[in-house]
């Protein structure tokens, strides 16, 4: 460590300079914005107009919906996940932790276009349903929030299962044998045993999860489309369809908010744990 | 236990793998139509997006963005990451903080505050305000990456260095350079990667002419039916997986992400 302060400052300057100046400026006055009144002055009118709007209202209430419920299936896929890929055994544990690094790094756009093939009214899906005798026609799976909910949680597993397997890591290797040698069943030992345990991975792996979906713009785009808004496709739909600013930058503030909520409990989370 | 573990591993594998495999056997249809199982294999529609000018165009500004502005990004990020690791320079959290914080923000957002308040009242060029903006995504990126690098670098090395009379600027490129080079190659890939994936930041600085990759291809899914995009997708993703599986090998990369 050194003390000479301003070689220090002179080097981190540039940085947060072009941060503050092509992002928390700009930022900052768009968002600004949506604090100010038609009539002039400050105030949350704008906010209250927003709410009234049924239509905006159901968005924001299906974009938290979905964030709760992709989380929730992902931790629970993720628990189920982490756990074998633990059990496996040191040699094949970094190829499996690799299969879920990969898709993290391939376009999402890619990604998600696989399931318009996949769930599309000729797609392989409708394909097996109508060749299975289960329904009569094809069903319409694309454009509709199971669909939205499918492409997410592809998207978004990879985070919680790299969370789990690192918080599993940590834990002490003799836990659960112990607390199966006094007679827990499995399920008492997941409760009582490995959830506490795990509690803070869980918890970062949930933040980033949820912050992605609520935040993610290519799924409900492309699988969700006007039938299935969510508030990044509301805010492009407003900004583009109507050159609507207004709601815009209410939708930015809520957007912000959730996420700047989400990631303290995650730095939190993760300050318990020692990172 | 562990049969019915490794079962539930490789359905999810299974579910989070497969659709490549249906895009890239899209991708590879002689068909005229997008369709799975594909109506026979071919090249066609392969050699048909290298023939498509407007997704030559969109491909080659989003290498130029992507390449660009993580050089940008690392200018800026390594020096930064640098200062506040080694020096005791005031506020140095608060500092680090504004510097992580774009990672917060959704990026459609900075997309939308640069048009709204850079791009129009200054007279901005588009491709300079995709610069900038794609240069903040990937500034986080470079600072967190080679500041973990330089926390686990001993710092004794370099007092000792600076000690024995080299100047502060030969202890960084003889010292401290060469051992956090796999760092900075790290966030190179990574901000690479982001950058050249990214949509919403781009989703407002794009329109016709000016366009990156993946929004000509969500901009071209509403109207193209033909197997041309799933051949484009499967194409991008083999080249994410190159890059990624290179890195792997060299770097180590999963220990960055």
């Amino acid at each position: 460590m050194f003390d000479n302060r301003r070689i220090g400052m002179a080097l981190a300057a540039p940085a947060v300079l072009f941060v503050a100046l092509a992002f928390l400026l700009p930022v900052a006055v768009l968002l600004s914005g949506s604090f100010t009144l038609e009539a002039g002055g400050w105030g949350l009118g704008r906010f209250t107009d927003f709410f009234a709007e049924p239509l905006y209202r159901e968005v924001m209430w299906r974009t938290l919906r979905l964030g709760a419920v992709v989380t929730l299936a992902s931790a629970a896929i993720g628990y189920a996940v982490a756990l074998a890929i633990v059990q496996a055994g040191p040699s094949w544990k970094g190829r499996f932790v690799g299969l879920f690094v990969l898709p993290l790094m391939i376009s999402p756009v890619a990604r998600t276009y696989a399931w318009i093939v996949i769930l599309g009214r000729t797609g392989i899906l409708n394909q097996a349903i109508v060749g299975l005798g289960l329904s009569p026609e094809p069903l319409r799976l694309l454009f509709t929030e199971t669909a939205v909910f499918i492409g997410l949680v592809q998207l978004f597993l990879p985070l919680m299962v790299l969370s789990l397997v690192s918080a599993l890591e940590n834990l002490p290797a003799d836990v659960v044998p112990a607390a199966r040698v006094l007679g827990a069943g499995w399920l008492t030992v997941f409760w009582r045993v490995l959830l506490p345990l795990t509690r803070e991975g869980l918890v970062i792996g949930g933040t980033l999860v949820f912050t992605g979906a609520i935040t993610a713009y290519i799924t409900p785009a492309v699988l969700g489309g006007s039938k299935v808004l969510m508030l990044e496709t509301l805010l492009y739909q407003r900004v583009s369809v109507a050159n609507d600013f207004v709601s815009a930058s209410v939708i930015a503030v809520i957007l912000i908010v959730m996420s700047v909520v989400a990631h303290a409990v995650l730095k939190r989370a993760s300050a318990a744990r020692g990172r | 236990m562990r049969a019915a573990g490794l079962t539930v591993l490789f359905a999810v594998l299974l579910f989070l793998l497969g659709p490549f495999v249906v895009i890239v056997a899209a991708g590879l249809s002689a068909g005229d139509t997008l369709a799975f199982p594909p109506q026979g294999l071919s090249l066609r529609w392969v050699e048909a997006v290298f023939g498509m000018e407007n997704f030559r165009a969109s491909f080659l500004l989003s290498l130029e963005l992507g390449v660009g502005s993580t050089l940008l990004a690392l200018l800026l990020g390594v020096p930064a990451a640098y200062g506040l690791a080694r020096y005791r320079v005031p506020g140095r959290e608060a500092l680090r903080t504004v510097v992580l914080t774009p990672l917060i923000v959704p990026g459609i957002i900075v997309g939308l505050a640069l048009l709204r308040h850079a791009v129009v009242p200054l007279d901005m060029p588009v491709t300079l305000a995709l610069v900038l903006a794609h240069t903040v995504l990937v500034v986080p990126y470079a600072v967190r990456v080679v500041t973990a690098s330089l926390e686990n670098l001993r710092t004794d090395v370099e007092e000792a260095a600076v000690m024995l009379g080299a100047s502060r600027l030969e202890t960084f490129f003889k010292i401290v350079l060469p051992n956090i080079r796999n760092a900075i190659l790290a966030a190179f890939i990574l901000g690479f990667v982001t950058s050249f994936n990214q949509v919403p930041v781009s989703l407002f600085l794009t329109g016709p002419g000016i366009t990156t990759l993946p929004i000509d291809m969500l901009a071209s899914m509403e109207f193209v039916y033909d197997p041309s995009i799933a051949a484009l997708s499967a194409l991008m993703a083999l080249m994410s997986m190159a890059i990624v599986l290179v890195a792997e090998r060299l770097l180590g990369l999963s220990r960055y992400v």
